[in-house]
């Protein structure tokens, strides 16, 4: 029996999950939309890397969780690392690319940058503002035109004159988007312009006084967008790379971390048979009124979290 | 308030950092008022505050607002506010118009009325609060009350530099919450020296588990926001509970009290900066660079959103941490109560300084 | 010393010396005294073009994110000027007096395009009003052309005329605000800092739709500086920023004047956010609108703003539906 890690990378709008071998192989990996339902999307995530595992040579002995739901997906699945994502993505990438010196990360609704140095992280920064530019933007966005969001890099590409986009906020992006569209621009062009823009939003705000150095190494989901990687091309005048694997950047990490960790514990696919509740408490012995997630496993209280101050520690 | 003796105002400052019990004291002991000290600053507070502030106005006016409504809401009938060299220089007037419109009834004396140019016109800002003043024993009282923020400075100080590292966890913060608790409720300078003395070597005698060289990690960043834990999410505790050191200069014994002034400060700074850009602007840079210099592994900038003089720092605060190949990590806080995104911000800060750190 | 002396002559023979002058920030407050000091000390002068999208665009990829919009533009004027000239004038003003504050964004702006252009190579030049400091106007002046290389006499005089011509251009604008009360249609003050109200990608599209409306705009920028201070306190005692005293006193003095009233700043500043509360809780009654600008909204949006506020004071005049 050969050792194997998982590694889960659960986000706001997309689920990612990969199994490795130690000499970080990749066995089994899935992507599909959270849509919401964290705990639901963990089950189809495990359920479909299970199909995919070959389980008579490999097992399973740690489990590290990423993403902005690691908690709780991590108290489900028994993890035996709970990582941030800036952390899971810098390892992952650092791994493959020993050389990188300049993450570029666009996810759902995060977005950052990681400066590495010698294989170690030295500096990072993230979305301080609001989704503007990143991939729930990109959606939504192409919902209003008519597009599927896969096709909108293929179809960035074919413009030769984008557009101006204002992408600082949302709302804005949206009433100007409206506003391009009723004055007859093709769509070709609004939707460089937007790529565009959200390469400038990103430059403008997480990109910051930071020195971008090559090898440039850009993933999350929105690096699936060809259209977004031309136009960071076009600004950084360089080479931006864009792993094959660079949407699943932050479980490989983690699943990476969770190898490396000292702690064992056999991952039992059983999880997505599972009943799994959260609810929420609302503390109420102060004002500040803190909300507490419990997790409740088939009826039994596992984990709970949220509370600031002792008041509201609630005992399993 | 029925024991208050007649005649006697019910005085309240909004909540600032651990101060209030220095104020309390100033108050009581100086002015012969009685103090409403308002619950601690809750999401409540902040939640009435933003309510009733404009939009984008810094956090700090919509949580002295809250707070200020929460020392009515607990019997004040005068609230006291101060002056300031940046927009803290007009809350108070517009705290006033915005608590009156609310309709609520109370006296305000806001020290920006009374900022003329010249100190003795702040004396009549005193003699509002107690016609019948004892200049003397007024005089008196604010310096012990000023001894008083520089003990909780110095206990504070303490306090974050140790407790990521006590051997028996909440060890320190029960020593640190019975310290506050004192100076609340002490009236003298004696009383006030013994809960000092006790803190102190009560903190002295926990047991502490510290590496020779622990992570350190130095803030810096805009006045309130930075000494306020409420306002701040807890960052230093955050920090701690991680295993770091947590330094931060910045409080009212080094800006305020044993300030060494802009020109002395400037010298160590000139290549950067040649002029004061902020109230708190030189003292940041010059902190941020002597963290640097002493070889800290971090540098944690903090501030409130759209704090203007904050802003203005950050450019210079990149070149730093260009300079001396330091990570800064750059916090801004609005009216924002959760704080998972912020403890991923630090985890992966703390990751990122640890990893560094073994490699070195 | 001798040393210093002769480092000043250098500069003052140096060919072609040059100041560049950003047409942002203060520019609209100070152009005239700058330009005419420059040229009277025999000093060529380039002003940056009036701004475009690229400017601005280059600006705010230059400043932190949270930055005016002001300061971004500013930055991208300075961003034009750099390597054109000696020397590119930003001055540091942190106020003149008792609540006569300037934003400490005036304060911190010299070292904060120094440090933004630290490796340009460029070269800034400033003057410091600083009240701590007992520096006023005239010995900051005074200070700066001595840097530059020329003598006391040489430079009081240039100074002499500079405030003749800004006086001329102040008392020539203010007339003119004047007169535009003579004229036909609903009178609507704009207040908000000239640097927002002439900027040619923010406040002046804003006035030439109001104007292309019927409206007739007066600007409260424009008003006699000291009758306005005077003013301001009356509608708040501690108010503590220069100009936003003068934007307040000048309402003060206009309000029942005109039809209605456009509080126009740009996102995020400190100073306004403050003083235009302020204004909007004293002044109800009259119609009033908050315009708050980011340069990234688009003038559709605007637009639609601009044209409802018209529509609303000229439905209360009973003018609506009549054309």
């Amino acid at each position: 029996m050969r050792e194997a890690y998982l590694g889960i990378d659960i986000g706001s709008i997309s689920t990612k999950g990969v199994i490795i071998n130690q000499k970080n192989q990749i066995l089994a990996k899935e992507y599909l939309w959270t849509e919401g339902d964290p705990i639901g999307a963990a089950k189809r995530l495990i359920a479909s890397l299970e199909k995919q595992f070959d389980k008579e040579n490999y097992e399973i002995v740690a489990t590290g969780t990423t993403g902005s739901a690691r908690k709780l997906v991590g108290s489900i699945t028994g993890a035996t690392v709970v990582k941030n994502e800036i952390t899971a993505h810098a390892v992952g990438t650092t791994t493959f690319y020993p050389e990188v010196r300049t993450i570029l990360e666009i996810g759902g609704q995060d977005s950052k940058i990681i400066l590495v140095e010698n294989g170690i992280a030295v500096d990072y920064a993230m979305n301080t503002l609001c989704a503007a530019g990143t991939g729930s933007f990109l959606s939504s966005q192409a919902k209003r035109l008519g597009v599927e969001v896969e096709d909108l890099g293929r179809i960035a590409l074919q413009s030769e004159h984008p557009t101006q986009i204002a992408a600082r906020c949302t709302v804005f992006a949206e009433s100007d988007l409206v506003h391009k569209i009723q004055m007859g621009y093709t769509k070709e062009d609004i939707i460089a312009g937007l790529c565009r823009a959200v390469v400038q939003n990103y430059l403008n705000n997480v990109g910051k006084g930071k020195k971008i150095l090559q090898p440039v190494v850009f993933q999350g989901g929105v690096s699936k967008n060809q259209g977004v990687v031309a136009a960071f091309e076009k600004e950084l005048k360089c080479k931006v790379q864009v792993d094959e694997n660079g949407h699943l950047m932050g479980a490989i990490g983690v699943a990476i971390l969770a190898a490396q960790g000292k702690k064992r514990k056999k991952f039992d696919f059983a999880v997505e048979d599972t009943e799994f509740r959260t609810r929420e408490v609302c503390c109420g012995k102060c004002p500040n009124n803190c909300e507490i997630v419990c997790v409740y496993r088939d009826g039994e209280l596992i984990d709970a979290w949220g509370n600031r101050c002792e008041k509201g520690e609630i005992s399993k | 308030m029925a024991k208050n003796r007649k005649g006697t105002k019910n005085l309240a400052f909004p909540r600032i950092a651990n101060y209030n019990c220095a104020a309390k004291y100033i108050m009581e002991q100086g002015l012969e008022q009685h103090c409403v000290l308002q619950p601690e600053m809750t999401r409540h507070t902040l939640e009435l505050g933003t309510k009733y502030s404009p939009d984008s106005v810094c956090a700090p006016f919509k949580t002295s607002l809250g707070s200020m409504i929460e020392a009515l809401d607990a019997g004040a009938d005068t609230l006291i506010m101060t002056y300031g060299l940046c927009r803290l220089g007009y809350y108070g007037e517009l705290q006033e118009q915005i608590l009156r419109d609310l309709g609520y009834e109370f006296e305000m004396v806001n020290l920006s009325e009374f900022t003329t140019g010249k100190k003795k016109d702040y004396l009549k800002a005193v003699k509002k609060l107690n016609p019948n003043v004892n200049l003397v024993h007024f005089a008196a009282a604010g310096i012990e009350g000023l001894k008083m923020a520089e003990y909780v400075d110095e206990i504070e100080e303490t306090y974050y530099k140790n407790c990521g590292f006590e051997t028996e966890k909440g060890s320190c913060r029960k020593i640190f919450r019975k310290f506050l608790r004192d100076m609340e409720q002490v009236e003298s300078r004696s009383e006030m020296d013994a809960g000092y003395k006790a803190a102190r070597e009560a903190l002295a005698g926990v047991e502490l588990e510290k590496p020779e060289h622990p992570l350190r990690v130095g803030i810096v960043g805009e006045y309130f926001t930075v000494m306020d834990a409420f306002s701040n999410l807890n960052l230093e505790q955050k920090l701690a509970d991680l295993g770091v050191e947590v330094h931060r200069w910045m409080n009212v014994s080094h800006r305020n009290i044993h300030y060494s002034g802009e020109k002395n400060l400037n010298v160590s700074i000139r290549d950067l900066c040649r002029f004061e850009m902020g109230p708190t602007s030189t003292a940041n840079i010059w902190c941020a660079r002597k963290y640097a210099e002493q070889g800290f592994d971090g540098i944690i900038h903090v501030k409130s959103a759209g704090c203007t003089p904050e802003i203005d720092v950050m450019p210079v605060l990149q070149n730093i941490g260009e300079e001396y190949k330091i990570p800064v990590l750059y916090l801004t806080y609005d009216s924002q109560t959760s704080d998972t995104g912020l403890m991923t911000r630090i985890e992966a800060f703390y990751d990122m300084i640890a990893m560094r750190k073994k490699v070195r | 010393m001798g040393n210093k002396k002769q480092s000043a002559s250098v500069r003052r023979a140096e060919k072609n010396l040059t100041i560049g002058l950003p047409r942002a920030m203060l520019y609209h407050r100070y152009g005239a005294l700058w330009e005419t000091f420059f040229q009277q000390l025999g000093v060529n002068v380039i002003v940056s073009e009036p701004t475009n999208r690229r400017i601005m665009e280059e600006g705010a990829a230059l400043a932190i994110d949270e930055t005016c919009l002001s300061a971004k533009i500013f930055l991208g004027h300075v961003q034009t000027l750099i390597g054109r000239c000696s020397y590119i004038l930003v001055p540091r003003i942190t106020g003149f007096g008792v609540r006569r504050d300037m934003c400490t964004r005036f304060s911190s702006l010299y070292d904060l395009t120094c440090n933004v252009f630290r490796t340009s190579g460029q070269k800034f030049l400033t003057y410091n009003i600083d009240e701590k400091a007992r520096s006023d106007e005239e010995t900051a002046f005074e200070k700066m052309g001595e840097f530059l290389g020329f003598s006391q006499k040489e430079v009081k005089s240039a100074y002499k005329e500079a405030k003749k011509a800004e006086a001329d251009q102040r008392k020539k604008q203010i007339r003119q605000q004047e007169k535009q009360y003579e004229k036909p249609g609903m009178k609507i003050l704009v207040a908000g800092h000239s640097y927002v109200a002439e900027d040619a990608c923010v406040g002046k599209p804003v006035l030439d739709f109001l104007e292309k409306s019927g409206a007739v705009v007066i600007r409260a920028d424009l008003m006699d500086r000291k009758d306005a201070l005077k003013k301001s306190t009356q509608m708040s005692p501690t108010l503590k920023w220069e100009i936003n005293r003068e934007l307040a006193g000048s309402i003060q003095a206009q309000k029942d004047k005109v039809d209605g009233i456009i509080l126009l700043s740009v996102f995020p500043c400190g100073p306004d956010s403050m003083a235009s509360e302020m204004i909007i809780r004293k002044n109800r009654g009259v119609p009033l609108l908050n315009l708050v600008l980011d340069g990234q909204e688009g003038m559709a949006g605007i637009e639609t703003r601009l044209e409802s506020f018209l529509d609303i004071i000229r439905f209360k005049k009973g003018e609506m539906g009549r054309g």
